[in-house]
């Protein structure tokens, strides 16, 4: 899995492309807790590229979210794509978590 | 798992989720198992087992299939032994064959879990007689604190919006598919959670698959059952 980091000017854009499984997942939870450590109030998850997620997965972005959320932010999941949203919704994560249609409508 | 389990290296490292399904199974004040329904407990063990293994990076899931991610040991001989059968298993099976193969060990989680569980002095082993003949081994509880702080971490998860961290969302989804949920909050106040608790155990596929196992279980019996009086 690849992750690209675009700082915005209020947010911090990660967009992750390929597959998110238990052997990519502490790369990317090690990123966001950078992104979170360096104060970044607003974490951007764009999954417009990603095509794979497992459960491993799952538990970082719930654990973005909650980070995000108990230091004052907020982590956003935008451009799902359908095998993703699939997975979001039997999981109730579309309930769950900020999920806007794209990056300019999470900034 | 053929060799009996032997307690966990560190009584004072957090309880695996074998140890707190087991530990939450069992009543405060009697020390015997709660209701529940058939294989509840069987299936439930065996989806703690696999979170434990999931927590512990050793394997993932996705609703196709289990897969090991490490083979390494991680210390515990309960999880070190599922490890090594998953592991050694000729090809990829799905959450649900796994859940199948360790719910028939459930007397060896049961076992090892309650060994720990009394080796943390959390629990205590008693012996009765019934009949002054039988022997009745009942488990009574000795530090409460633990189910009391499970409980009440859950209980503001229900009752709150708060997102839940992965390890509580395993937790709810393996309590609410095992029907133990419902048995230790069952008052109004959560009753009218229902839709929260439902959205809670949804979260963890592993917990979804426990779910759908006792429930198949269940609905197949009932077609089973013949119809008396006729």
């Amino acid at each position: 899995m690849e992750i690209t980091k675009t700082q915005h000017a209020t947010a911090t854009v990660l967009a992750l492309s390929g597959r998110l499984d238990g052997l990519a997942s502490p790369a990317l939870e090690k990123e966001i807790d950078a992104v979170l450590a360096a104060g970044s109030k607003v974490l951007v998850l764009d999954l417009s590229a990603l095509a794979y997620v497992s459960s491993a997965g799952l538990r970082v972005f719930l654990t973005a979210a909650k980070k995000s959320k108990t230091a004052g932010g907020r982590a956003t999941f935008v451009a799902l794509p359908a095998p993703i949203r699939e997975v979001f919704e039997l999981s109730g994560f579309l309930t769950v978590l900020d999920i806007r249609p794209d990056v300019a409508a999470a900034l | 798992m053929t060799t009996p389990a032997t307690p966990s290296a560190h009584p004072h490292s957090p309880l695996s989720f074998v140890e707190e399904i087991l530990l939450l199974a069992l009543d405060d004040t009697t020390g015997a198992l709660r209701p529940m329904p058939v294989m509840g407990l069987d299936y439930a063990l065996a989806g703690a087992l696999l979170a434990d293994l999931a927590l512990a990076n050793r394997i993932d899931t996705d609703p196709q299939q289990l897969v090991v991610l490490d083979r390494a040991p991680t210390g515990d001989p309960l999880l070190d032994r599922a490890l090594g059968q998953i592991a050694t298993a000729p090809a990829p099976q799905s959450v649900s064959h796994w859940l199948g193969v360790f719910a028939s060990e459930r007397s060896t989680l049961e076992r090892a879990a309650l060994e720990r569980l009394v080796a943390r002095r959390i629990l205590a082993q008693q012996e009765k007689k019934f009949l002054w003949v039988f022997g009745v081994r009942r488990y009574p509880t000795v530090d409460n604190q633990e189910r009391v702080e499970v409980r009440t971490r859950l209980s503001a998860l229900i009752l709150g919006d708060e997102l839940p961290d992965p390890r509580d969302a395993i937790l709810i989804s393996l309590l609410t598919a095992s029907h133990l949920l419902a048995r230790i909050f069952d008052d109004a106040r959560y009753h009218a959670r229902s839709e929260r608790i439902a959205t809670l155990a949804r979260m963890d596929l592993v917990g979804r698959e426990v779910a759908a196992a006792i429930d198949t279980l269940a609905r197949v019996l009932r077609t089973a059952t013949p119809v008396m009086g006729m």
